[in-house]
């Protein structure tokens, strides 16, 4: 079912951030070589969160098009947040750059959508959407590097 | 996408808050239904005489220490409690949710709203000034002081619960007075976690009461010569036959803020995605049940090629609305409060019918999300070739009914609105200035939207209305509700 409610979207990039956590902390425990930034990126899913969180919390009000502000398609951002066993350090690295556009798609898709409520809650996905984006050249050196 | 959890498990025993202390009511117990499960979530009792007699007691005696609790001081109680709200915002979203029906998202913003009033009640120290002028005769100064008055009395509704009392009560307590508050014994849950946190932030006894109950607590709160003054959200036969008429004949203050018709008209040149997407919060948020909720959708112009788009864009979209219970946060509208509120509207739509109105959509039988009993449950229902002449298109509903109707001429829109009795909240959607000018200049409502559907004011602003929607001469909210809890006492000082 697709998402339509401001609480919907809140919610999937809440389950978006928690799940990438978890890949990047897997991936900490697996390749000790760059586990400090792997960590890095964790803690900062958990600041997203938060961020976004404020924003929604401190600006959401009945009298605006709250349950009507989105058209998400949850499948379109879904991945998988386990990697799996036998993949080596180009393989998590090809899944993370994955990962990372999903999410990065997510945040510019609801930024756009949500153009038209106050403006904390588009300010804080774009916001975040720019913090994410510099994430991709720094995974494309180490799949360079790794390759 | 889970259903969020319910915080309040099993059934809550609501008790009257009355002097600091948690009371068992002697009177008779109500079940408190969720609207969308159908479980009963409380038992609200019906107070007696003697307890509304108990709180105003206890209210007046807590009187005198609190006017000397200097306004610096009293604000600090509301910052403590704005915290506390804060805290526990998501659980009072969600039993708002519980007990009336509401999406979360709509929950969450009423709770962002009662807080935005306990913000503003905050700022009392500046907003309580009052003003002088030297010398208005050789050495005589004169000078205005707002004093609080004593006990006011605040009549809560069903389809906000939990705001709507803070429209009124930061204000009458910033500005020294004491209150009781009578919630809908429908609600009651929201005012009672409001109270419990109240008493968490440490309001003295018998500064902040709430007395559960129906028509003898509000007689009792009308007819006790203690209480000051009355604040009261509700129906116009109520609002303006009982509360607005008893307050004059016993010297009360009142805001009496009732009910409503609302017109939202349409101009071709809108931008139609925006003002759509607008419109289904306007008719169809908190399904229909609110005072500033669009009931008549009057399109201008005679483009038949416009007119039936921009209809049938409306139509497309409302029928996508997910109807479900409002904890799962993929629902977009809710079911209405219960089954006799669901009877009257069924009622209004079958008159619209046998008037000759077009059903283009009807929500008598709405497709439910999950599986829950659709006892409550209504879709969206929307009506073509509606006259204003006709039940459906001069009555108030209060669901999620839109009835749509035609103007030649935003001059034929206008005559239209000031015609309907009710003057709440209209709007106009256009991109032109000079229309909307006119429009904001001669429509006769309190409250105006320019390409908005819900015309909402903010905590700083009054909550205003006209005609048979209001029955007052103040509002409440922001500066008018501190006018309103005060009264100006003026000193000429000569000093021999």
């Amino acid at each position: 079912m697709g998402i339509s409610t401001c609480s919907g979207a809140i919610s999937l990039s809440r389950e978006l951030e928690n799940e990438s956590a978890k890949f990047y902390e897997e991936l900490s425990k697996r390749f000790e070589k760059d586990k400090d930034l792997f960590l890095t990126f964790a803690k900062e899913n958990g600041k997203y969160i938060t961020q976004i969180e404020r924003a929604y919390y401190g600006v959401i009000t009945d009298a605006i098009e709250g349950c009507f502000a989105f058209d998400l398609n949850p499948e379109d951002y879904q991945f998988k947040a386990v990697p799996s066993k036998d993949a080596n350090y180009s393989d998590v690295l090809k899944d993370a750059l994955m990962i990372e556009e999903r999410i990065l798609n997510f945040y510019k898709v609801a930024a756009e959508q949500s153009k038209h409520l106050m403006a904390d809650i588009p300010r804080s996905f774009t916001l975040v959407a720019k913090k994410r984006n510099e994430r991709i050249p720094t995974l494309k050196a180490l799949l360079d590097q790794a390759k | 996408m889970a259903i969020l959890e319910e915080p309040i498990k099993g059934t809550k025993a609501i008790k009257n808050y009355i002097n600091g202390e948690w009371v068992d009511s002697k009177g008779q117990i109500v079940e408190v239904v969720n609207p969308a499960t159908g479980k009963v979530i409380g038992e609200c009792p019906i107070s007696t005489k003697e307890e509304i007699n108990a709180a105003v007691q206890a209210a007046k005696e807590a009187c005198p220490d609190w006017r000397r609790t200097t306004p610096v001081a009293r604000s600090r109680y509301l910052f403590r409690l704005k915290d506390l709200l804060e805290e526990y915002f998501e659980e009072v979203s969600r039993i708002q949710t519980m007990e009336h029906g509401k999406t979360i998202d709509e929950s969450r913003g009423e709770t962002r709203r009662g807080i935005e009033n306990v913000e503003v009640g905050c700022g009392i120290p500046t907003l309580m000034q009052g003003y002088y002028s030297e010398d208005i005769a050789t050495g005589i100064d004169e000078y205005l002081i707002p004093t609080p008055l004593g006990v006011f009395g605040i009549i809560g509704p069903f389809n906000f619960p939990f705001m709507i009392p803070l429209w009124s009560a930061p204000y009458a307590l910033a500005t020294g007075n004491t209150i009781v508050i009578k919630p809908s014994s429908e609600v009651p849950l929201s005012q009672t976690r409001l109270a419990e946190l109240a008493e968490e932030a440490g309001f003295p006894p018998g500064v902040w009461n709430v007395v559960h109950g129906g028509r003898t607590v509000v007689n009792g709160m009308l007819e006790h010569k203690d209480i000051v003054g009355i604040t009261f959200v509700g129906s116009t036969p109520t609002g303006r036959d009982v509360i607005y008429k008893k307050c004059g004949e016993t010297g009360k203050r009142v805001i009496a803020q009732c009910g409503a018709k609302n017109f939202i008209v349409i101009m071709p040149d809108c931008n139609v995605p925006a003002t759509i997407a607008s419109l289904m919060t306007s008719f169809f948020g908190n399904a229909g049940q609110r005072c500033l909720s669009g009931a008549n959708l009057l399109i201008v112009g005679d483009d038949n090629t416009f007119y039936k788009n921009f209809l049938d864009q409306v139509c497309d979209m409302t029928s996508k609305i997910k109807v479900g219970y409002g904890l799962d946060e993929m629902i977009q509208m809710g079911p209405v409060r219960d089954k006799d509120k669901k009877a009257n509207i069924i009622r209004y739509i079958e008159s619209g019918i046998q008037e000759g109105a077009k059903l283009i959509l009807d929500g008598r039988k709405p497709k439910i999300v999950g599986d829950y009993p659709d006892t409550c449950f209504l879709g969206p229902t929307v009506f073509e070739n509606v006259s204003p002449s006709m039940k459906i298109g001069k009555e108030e509903i209060f669901g999620p009914v839109m009835s749509v109707m035609r103007a030649k001429n935003l001059d034929e829109a206008i005559e239209i609105c000031n015609a309907n009795p009710f003057g709440n909240g209209d709007a106009i959607f256009t991109r032109s200035g000079r229309d909307a000018r006119y429009f904001l200049y001669n429509v006769e409502s309190g409250n105006v939207g320019i390409n908005i559907g819900i015309v909402a004011p903010m905590a700083f602003f009054p909550f205003s209305g006209m005609k048979d929607s209001f029955y007052g001469v103040l509002h409440t909210q922001g500066k008018e509700a501190v006018r309103f809890f005060t009264e100006s006492k003026v000193i000429i000082q000569r000093w021999f």
